[in-house]
This record gives C-alpha cells, structure tokens and sequence, in this order.
C-alpha cells in the first residue's frame, strides 16, 4: 500500500489533476486538518482552470467605449491605439493590405485584439455585424472570467472546496506557505478577485512589502479589476525589487491599457537590457507597433524575433504575409514553407502558399495547394478558400469559375462581405444591374468599414442617375479611405452636379 | 488703454488659476489650461506646417486630455533635463501625474495623499535636477522626473500659493510658500528662512526679478515684497484671480499685471504701485501667462478669461512714450493738488491770526469755532486689565476738559479688515475711550490710532496721530503665582547670560513693569486664548518651557534664537500628552488606508458591471428588445444607486483621512518649530524617513530628542 499523499502528488505532478483532486478529498476526509493534502488540493483545483494572465487580454466593447483611463483622447499620430497611422504616416493602404470586417488592416496572424479596430460610438459598435469571427465581448470582466468562474463552481455539487466567505484571511495571509496557494486558488479557480485582492494586501503586508511576488499578484488583481494606476504602482514597485519577466509583461498591459503604446515599448526596450533577445518581450514590442499599424517597424521586430527564435510562427507568419502585400510573394513562399517544414498543416496556411505561388506564377503548385486547403477546410474557413479560388479564376481570365466560387464562398459563409462585392461586379458584368445593386448593398451594410463596397455602389448609382445614393455612399468610402483618389474625385464631380442644379 | 495684439476665443470654461504654457514639443508654445468639467485642453495652433504664420483659430487646434478627477493644480515646464521639450504635471487632490504631450506617455504617477493645491517646476537648493513641487494639506513635495520626491517638509497650514524666487540672492532659487495661516515661508531647502504674515490667506504669488515677488490675498489684496520688506499694496473689493510678472512697457522693468475676478487687467509698476495700463475683459480673469506666441521672436502676455476667451498683449517700446505722456499729465495733476492744499492752509493760517485772543471768545463761540485749549493733547496707551478676564485694553484719552468723539485705529493683523472704529453714543462721551484687544496671533503689531477730539458739543473736530506697539507675545500676561502646570515642556541650555534673556522679555511681551533679575529668571504666564505656560531659566543657560501649546513653544523659542543670534539649536521635548494624540492619528491614517483599498475595489468592480450594463442595455435597443432593455436600465439604475452610497462613505473616508494626515504634518511641524538651524530640517527629514518606513517609535523619539 503506498502513501495516498505520494499517489496524490505524483498524479498532480504526472498533470492528472482531477486524480488528484479525488485523492487529496479521501486523505481531508480522515483528516480535516492535513494542510499538505489541503493545499496539494487547492493547486490541483487551481491548475484545472489556470489561464496565462500574459497572453490572454481581449477589451470588451464596453470598455473600449467607455473608455475613463486614457488621458489623450486625441494624441499625435503614432503614440495611441486609438488613432492608428494612417496610410499618408506610413501605414498601409486599405487598397493594396485589405482591411477585417472590424477596419483594421489583415494581420498575419490572429490573436486576440488582431480582429477588432476601435469603434468610434457605442451604436456603431453594436451594429458592426457580430458573427462568428468578429463577436466581442461586452466586457472583458463579465465575459470570459465570470463563464469560467462558474463553469468550475458545477463540477462540485457538494458546495465548494473552500468556503469563502467563512475565511480568516488574516490568519492564511500570515502563514506564506497556504497564503499563496490559497491565493491562486480563490484568483484563478473562484476567480473571485476582490476577495483574492483582499488576502494579497494582507499577506503583502505581513511579508513587510518585501516580497516582490505578493505586489505582483496585488497588481494582478488591480489590473483584474481595471484600477491600472494601482497596478501600475504595485508592478513598479514589485520591479524594483526583483526585475522579473512577468511583471514586465504585465506592466506593458498595463500601458497599453492607459493607451500609452510609446511608453510599453520604452519599458520593454529597457527590460531587453535585462533579458538581451527575450522572445516574449521582442514579440509584445512587435504586436504594439502592429496594433499602431507602424509596418516597417512591426516587421523589423518580428525579424529580430527570428534572430533569437528561429521557429516563432507568429513573427514567420507576419513577416510573410508583410512581404506577400508589398508585392514580394516569392520571399513570402520561402517563409510559409518554413512553416510547413516546421509541422504546421492547416487551411490557412496552404491558402496563403497558393495565393502566393499564384501571384510568383508558380501555377502549378496553385491548384494543388487550394485542392489540399479545400480538403482540410472547414466550413468558415472554406468561405475564404473559395474567395481566394475566385482571385485565382478572375486572374486567368474564367469568369465563370470566379462566379462559381464566390457563390461557393457565400454558400459557405453569408456573412462574406469581400464575396459579396466581387458577385455584384461580376453580376454587373453580365448586365444584372439590380441584382448586382442589392449585392452591393449587403456587403457595405455587412462591413461598413472596408470602402470597395461603398464606392462601387457608388459608382453603380452615379451611372444609374441615383445621385443621392450614391453621394451618401461615397462619404462613407471617403471616410473608410480618406486617400482614395476615385472616391473624392467621385465626391467633387457629385457635388459639381449638385451645385450646378 | 491697453491693446491686445491677438484675441481668440476656445469653447471651454477654463478653471480660475489653471492656467500654463508649454512648449511640448520643444519649439512651439501651446496653452494648457483645466476646464471646470475635469479636462485639460491643450491649445495648439503651431502645427509645424503652419509654423511663423498668424494664427488659425480652428477647434481643431485644441486637443483634450482627460483626468477624471477635478484638476487641482496644472504646470509646464522643463521637469527632465535630457529631453528638450516641456512636461505637463497635473495634479488633483489625490494624485500628481506628470505626462509628456508629445509622446502620450506618463512620466510618472504618484499617489499625494495630502493633494496637489499649487504646483510649480523649478530647482531648489541643493538639488542639481529640476523637481516638480506640489503644495498640499501641510506639506511640500518635490518630485524629480522619474517620480523620485527629493524634497519633502511640512509647512503650518494648506498650502495656497507657491513660487520660486531667489529671495536672499544667492543665485539660487528659493521656495516661496503661501498658506491658508495668512503667513509666507521662505523655504531654503527643507529650512524656513523667513516667515511674513499678512492679512489673509495668500492666494497668489509670483517672482518678479531678484529678491522681488508679487503676492495676493484671498480679500481682493496685491503687492509686492522685496525680501521681507514690502514695498506697496492695495486692496479692492474684487477679488484677485491671477498675478504674473511681465515688462508691458518694453522699459526692461517688469510690471506686475494683475487679473481681477470682474474682468479687469491692470500693469502695475513693481516699485510704486501705480496703474501704467489696464483694460478689461468680459468675465473673469482665469490664469495669465507669457510665451511667444506668435513665433515672431517676443513674448507676449497671454490672459485667459473663465469663458474661454485669450488676449495676447506685445510688450512695446512705443507705450513707453504715452507712459511718459501720461506721467507727465499726472505731475501736473500732482503739482495742482499741492498749490491748492498750500493755499487752503494760508487760508488757515490767516484765520488763525484773526484768533489772537482766543479767551475773549465765549464757550459757545469757542465751541463754534472748534478752538480746544491749547496744550491739549490726546493720548493713547496700552494697559492690563484684570476684570473682567484678564485682557489687553488700548485707552485712549484727552486732557482739558475735551471728549474723544471717535477712535480710527489702523493694525494690520489684529482686526478683521485691518482697521477699527469707535464711535460712542452722543450721551456716553467722555475724556476717555478704551477698547479691548485680543490679538488672534503672535505677531508684532503697529498701532496707528487717531483720535478725533474737540469740546463737549463741537462739531468740528481736532484729530490726533497715535502710534503704539503691541509686541509680539502681548497675549501672554505675567502672573504672580504659579499656574496649574501642565505637563509638557521643552528644555534646552543656551550660552548666554540671564540679564539677555530678560532683555528678550522685556522686548517681546507687554509687562506692567520691567523684568529685571541676576540669576534666576522665571516667569508664569497667562494666556489670553487659553493655555497657561511658564519660563524658566536658570544660572547655567538651562531653559525650560512648560506649555501644552506646542506652537506656542516654537514660537518662543524661534524667537529667543533670532534675538540671541543662534545658528543652530536642539531642544529635548517631553510631550506625552501630543505624542498619545500622534499615535492615535497614525493608527487611525493606518485604519482609513486599509478601508480606502478595499473600498476603491468594490467601486471599481461596480462601475465595471455598470458598464456591461449600459453596454447590454443599448444592445437590447437597437434590437428594438423593449423588455430586457427596460430590465437592463433598471439593474442599472439600482446598481447606480449603489454606487452613489458607496461613493458618500468614501468620500467621508477620504475626508477624514486628508484631515488626519493634516493633523500629522502639522505635529511634525510643530516639532520642527521647536529646534532651529540644521537641526529644524533634520527633525523634518528623519520624520519623513521614520514614516515612509514605519517605523513609529524612531518616529517618537525624533520627536522627543530631535534626532533618530
């Protein structure tokens, strides 16, 4: 018979939590007062449910709107995430990198926040269609963290493994060995921070303030609850005394948060000091400039990631989709085969090879790449891969293939906007002037932010004689594309017209 | 008249006193002002493309910073040494933030539990880098660009005003404070160089040139001080808003321009006081400041009014010419006054001659003609009065047989508004008038009395110029016997001989007669506001002062040492009573601090749920979902309410807080007040440290002792 603490343990240590949660309930149940099995309990629990506070971050809308932390609310170009650099600064062009369905420029790779620009009002920000790949949450506090709360609440029917509300945290704050299990259970399995909060204060105090782990969770739980200033004083000090990488990270959210993206970087470049080629912190310096729409910069990053990690997907991926949209598809092949080299087999990924062996004339690989992306795909993934088939088709002059596609790709997602678009001018082309009207339509209302639909619907209704229309839709391509040259050449002629009447 | 060169008008209200300038991005100076609903607009009309030309008044030009908590103190300046550009520090009653505009980011934000009431950016003796310091409840920090305070010591009361000046031209700048006690402290480094008390709280404070500052009171008050020594004021009924320091006439001599709260601007010359411009805008003066604002090489004045709306005045050599025209106009006003004041005396004269007997005259004549007798003088006196209470009573009196119709007496400091007037009724006239006093504060003061006196029912009257001088610990009255002692006191040895000391006593209160004494010197002293104390020394230089008013202990002893010219002076003070109350309060700060954390955190955690409120609530809307979203607002609505009950015990908590600490920094200033020279900064310090550690009984031993 082996020691039931032994068996717990090593289950906890070979990952089999629920095992182990089992085993540490049987050794409680003979003896309540068994503070190893007690915590061995509480950090198998904990484990179950534990989130990367670092990658994790998504913004709801409502705290994007209602937004009381920034101090700017109109900064400089290029020193707020609010104002992304637009394409006269050095950004990128809506007509050569297009832009998602929520108007930010296509990244080469998805992450959260990569979807969602920033809306300008809170109607705006309800009626951008929510589907499947743009739903955000209302907030991030009651979203994901409260769902998850409650989903591991379930699993016990017989009422939770520590009450909370019956604990002296007093007592567990001043015994460190159960106060920072007890802490990471209530934080990240009850998920209930304001409580977590309390412990961590009165532990921190007991430690003297001289423990840097307690400021961090003491920030942790600030950044939770979005009292960024206090988090941020909690990080600070926790880095004065001992410059960890975690803190570093978290001290930039922070930043981000307050929309100081310069002020991110400043810190991470110091702390590149510390940590010399750090992937984490070259990544997170990258993705601020990404998210400022700063190209050249974002991608000199990524490189430099490359340099210490040769294999991160994620730079690999951006650099790559960076080179396929400033016309170098060649040097974009190099880098997506790396990927494949490296394991990766997915729809996305043989899409991109294909379009890019199709733009380096590489036309044989073409087909057999988008054959082997539609084999793999799913259904919203196959929506896209049908659109890029489209290009595929148009670009070789088989207008009739093209049509097929895109009807394939709006069979396989109605909310295709970019589908839409192509279907009405081709419908146009085949003299279907109504139906390529109504076609129009649905694609600007599905992504009012991108500004092909707009001024072809305008163009369509100039030539119709709809003046009115097509005035008004030409403002808001004027607005999506400020540099569109068509559209405001559009605007004057329309309102020459008007002024003539 | 004075003409401005550029007028503009922003769509803001803009915060009396809230009011700088900063080049942000290192050329082109941009108006920063606090509006009143808690934002900070940055007024930028110098895009660089645009740079030299006039300015474009567009609302684009203005950008808006938000702060979320009303702003309470706003300045520019050049707080790091190695960025070449301006930094904007916004301070609130909680927070100090300083942030670059140019960049979008913080420099640093720091918690300032005793507020931000007056900020300003400079350097400070003995500090090489530039400190941003915030005068709060008490207490004076100074923060250098990384969020380090360099600087902290505590003053008597809430902090009003502050400025730097080279007060004792050293080449170095000084910390200029005014406080809500009506006194300004010089500050050289953490120690007070000199202290002035004027009549009401200071609210404004400006360096001119030199030792040289401008000031203002809270009852409409401006002057200027050179050094301790003033050279002018004057007083109106309106209410000062703004004081800044700018050369109008292009003469190289700074005038002082002072903005009203009834729109006036007026230029006063520094020396004189005498009005060379003025002109008036249509609300309230907000906040002056200068920069060259149209980028042609000259500065200008730049005054901004309440409504938002900015005049820009050129400093000019050709105003100097109509100055000197209208000086010229003046002189000969001047000269015509003095030939008709000389020839209304001539006149008095020769009636005097046609008085030659004035005996021959009847009583009624006499009274007619306003004649008094000759040799009749008035006199006026300070006496201890027992009875009632004991008090100080001024007795003004007139010998033949003349009443004292009516006293005027002007004291800066002892009545409210400065002057007093008695009047007594027409059947209640006598030779004799006394008026009690109770000086509210221990400082010297200047007694100008006029007396009006003429013969029982003249109507002319002949006035009579009194002076007197109440010295300054007049409110402290010697008694015979010993009172009931308290039980604090603070000793001290000095090496000096009694006779000195004595010397002091005799200078400094008002004693029925002259102390005199060989060897042993010791006095029991009643205090008029409360508070009996005693002065004790003996052959050897020991000095023991027994009081339980701890001000009143620094005062003596602040005093006897400027008398005795000491440098430098340590005390020893046994103060149980202050030192239980000192604990009491720190326990209690301890106890709020805890509460305010939790506290912010359930709000947080509120205002967070509120949000996905609103937000779920307007998702319902546009749905046209009647039901959940009326379900929505009324969470929302009660969740509210919520808030606004926790926001009410928070800001008691707040409040409660603030005046603890005030109450601290006052103990520690008090402290302070008890030693002199090196050692009166070394208790402040070491205070500092003890609290910032926690370490509360070093705390009470420096205290006591006067060092760790």
């Amino acid at each position: 018979m082996m020691d039931p603490m032994f068996i717990a343990l090593s289950k906890y240590r070979r990952r089999k939590y629920g095992e182990c949660v089992e085993n540490c309930t049987q050794i409680l149940d003979k003896n309540p007062y068994d503070q190893a099995a007690w915590a061995l309990k509480a950090k198998a629990l904990t484990q179950q449910v534990y989130i990367d506070e670092i990658e994790s971050e998504e913004q709801g809308i409502a705290e994007m709107l209602m937004d009381d932390t920034s101090i700017a609310q109109f900064a400089r170009p290029g020193t707020s995430l609010k104002q992304p650099t637009s394409a006269s600064i050095g950004g990128p062009s809506p007509a050569v990198r297009p832009v998602s369905q929520a108007g930010r420029p296509l990244s080469g790779f998805v992450r959260p926040g990569t979807q969602s620009g920033r809306p300008g009002t809170m109607e705006q920000a309800l009626k951008t269609p929510r589907t499947a790949q743009t739903a955000r949450l209302v907030t991030s506090a009651s979203g994901r963290f409260v769902r998850l709360g409650t989903a591991s609440m379930l699993s016990h029917p017989d009422g939770p493994f520590i009450n909370l509300q019956r604990l002296n945290y007093g007592k567990y704050a001043a015994k460190p060995n159960l106060a920072k299990v007890l802490f990471e259970y209530i934080f990240h399995h009850e998920n209930d921070v304001r409580n977590a909060l309390e412990l961590a204060a009165q532990a921190t105090g007991c430690a003297q303030y001289k423990d840097w782990w307690w400021k961090l969770q003491v920030g942790k739980c600030y950044h939770r609850l979005g009292m960024f200033r206090e988090a941020e004083r909690q990080y600070k000090s926790a880095l004065k005394q001992q410059v960890m990488l975690d803190t570093v990270l978290l001290l930039g959210k922070v930043y981000l948060r307050l929309d100081q993206p310069l002020q991110a970087v400043a810190l991470y470049k110091q702390s590149l000091e510390k940590f010399p080629n750090d992937t984490t912190l070259l990544v997170a310096i990258s993705r601020i400039y990404d998210g400022m729409n700063m190209i050249e910069d974002t991608t000199k990053w990524y490189k430099e990631v490359l340099i210490s990690d040769g294999v991160n997907v994620e730079a690999i991926a951006s650099i790559a989709a960076n080179y396929f949209y400033t016309d170098q598809p060649e040097i974009a092949i190099r880098l997506y085969r790396r990927l494949i080299q490296m394991g990766l087999y997915n729809v996305e990924l043989f899409n991109n090879i294909g379009l890019c062996c199709f733009y380096a004339q590489h036309y044989d690989m073409t087909l057999k790449c988008f054959e082997r992306a539609v084999a793999i795909a799913t259904d919203e993934q196959l929506a896209d891969v049908w659109y890029n088939i489209s290009h595929l088709a148009l670009g070789v002059g088989d207008n009739n293939m093209a049509y097929q596609c895109l009807r394939l790709a709006v069979a396989a997602d109605n909310g295709h906007t970019e589908a839409y678009n192509n279907l009405a001018v081709l419908e146009l082309r085949r003299g279907d002037v109504e139906r390529a009207k109504a076609l129009f339509r649905s694609s600007a209302e599905l992504n009012p932010l991108a500004y092909e639909p707009h001024y072809n619907q305008a163009t369509l209704s100039e030539s119709l004689g709809d003046l009115q229309t097509s005035y008004s839709s030409v403002l808001k391509s004027v607005e999506a594309f400020p540099d569109h040259v068509d559209s405001k050449n559009l605007l004057v002629k329309l309102k020459e017209h008007f002024a003539s009447l | 008249m004075l003409v401005p060169i550029f007028s503009l008008k922003i769509k803001h209200k803009v915060h009396p006193r809230l009011v700088t300038v900063g080049k942000y991005d290192g050329l082109h100076p941009c108006l920063t002002c606090a509006t009143t609903a808690s934002k900070v607009f940055v007024h930028n009309p110098h895009s660089p493309a645009i740079a030299g030309g006039r300015m474009a008044v567009q609302d684009s030009d203005i950008s808006l910073l938000s702060v979320n908590q009303s702003v309470s103190g706003l300045v520019a300046g050049q707080l790091d040494k190695n960025k070449k550009r301006d930094i904007l520090c916004i301070g609130t009653q909680t927070n100090l933030l300083a942030y670059d505009v140019h960049d979008n980011t913080d420099l640093f934000y720091k918690e300032v539990p005793d507020g931000v009431n007056s900020l300003v950016i400079g350097n400070v003796a003995n500090i090489d880098q530039p400190l941003a310091i915030a005068g709060g409840n008490c207490t004076l920090m100074g923060f250098d660009a990384d969020g380090e305070d360099k600087f902290w010591t505590v003053t008597g009361d809430i902090v009003c005003s502050l400025a730097l000046a080279d007060f004792n031209n050293d080449g170095q700048d000084e910390l200029i404070v005014g406080s809500e006690d009506f006194d300004i402290r010089v500050f050289q480094g953490e120690e007070i160089i000199s202290e002035m008390t004027e009549t009401e709280a200071v609210t404004g404070l400006c360096r001119i040139s030199g030792s040289r500052f401008g000031y203002a009171l809270a009852n409409g008050t401006v002057g200027v001080y050179d050094r301790t020594a003033r050279y002018w004021r004057i007083k109106s009924k309106n209410q000062v808003m703004a004081i800044h320091s700018f050369d109008l006439d292009g003469d190289g001599v700074e005038e002082l321009v002072t903005g009203w709260s009834n729109g006036k601007i007026d230029a006063r010359s520094n020396s004189t006081g005498e009005v060379i411009f003025k002109d008036n805008m249509t609300s309230a003066v907000a906040g002056m400041v200068d920069a060259d604002y149209r980028l042609d090489g000259k500065d200008q004045l730049i005054c901004c009014s309440v409504d938002g709306e900015v005049r820009g005045y050129q400093g000019d050599q050709s105003r100097r010419r109509i100055v000197e025209a209208n000086r010229a106009m003046d002189d000969v006003k001047d000269l015509n006054m003095t030939k008709q004041n000389l020839l209304l005396e001539l006149q008095n004269y020769e009636r005097e001659k046609e008085f030659v007997k004035p005996h021959q005259l009847t009583s009624t004549e006499k009274i007619n003609e306003a004649a008094i007798p000759v040799g009749s003088t008035a006199n006026a006196e300070l006496i201890i009065a027992q009875s009632p209470d004991p008090h100080i009573q001024l007795v003004v009196t007139s010998t033949n047989d003349t009443i004292v119709r009516m006293v005027v007496i002007f004291a800066e400091g002892l009545f409210e508004g400065e002057s007093h007037v008695v009047h007594p009724p027409q059947n209640n006239l006598s030779n004799k008038i006394t008026l009690p006093l109770y000086p509210p504060k221990d400082i010297p003061v200047e007694l100008h009395t006029q007396a009006f006196i003429s013969l029982p029912g003249s109507c002319s009257f002949h006035v009579f110029e009194l002076s007197n001088y109440l010295p300054r610990f007049s409110s402290y009255l010697p008694m015979s016997r010993p009172p009931k002692m308290p039980e604090s006191r603070i000793t001290f040895s000095v090496v000096e001989r009694v006779q000195r000391v004595a010397i002091w006593f005799n200078e400094n209160f008002l004693l029925k007669q002259e102390l005199t004494c060989d060897d042993l010197l010791e006095v029991h002293l009643l205090a008029l506001r409360g508070g009996d104390c005693s002065f004790k020394m003996d052959q050897s230089g020991q000095i023991e002062i027994t009081t339980d008013n701890l001000e009143l202990a620094g005062d003596f002893i602040q005093s006897l040492a400027s008398f005795l010219n000491l440098e430098h002076l340590q005390t020893t003070a046994h103060i149980p009573m202050h030192l239980k109350r000192l604990e009491e309060l720190i326990e209690t700060v301890d106890n709020l601090h805890v509460v305010t954390q939790k506290l912010a955190a359930e709000m947080t955690d509120h205002s967070n749920l509120i949000r996905s409120l609103v937000v779920r609530a307007e998702d319902a809307r546009l749905q046209e979902d009647i039901t959940n979203m009326r379900k929505g607002y009324i969470e929302l609505h009660e969740l509210n309410r919520d808030l606004i009950n926790g926001y009410h015990v928070r800001s008691t908590n707040h409040d409660e807080l603030v005046k603890s600490l005030k109450l601290v920094n006052q103990i520690i200033q008090k402290a302070a007040q008890l030693r002199v020279g090196k050692y009166q900064s070394q208790v402040v310090q070491q205070c500092r440290d003890a609290i910032k550690s926690g370490k509360m009984n070093a705390l009470f031993k420096i205290i006591q002792a006067g060092s760790a």
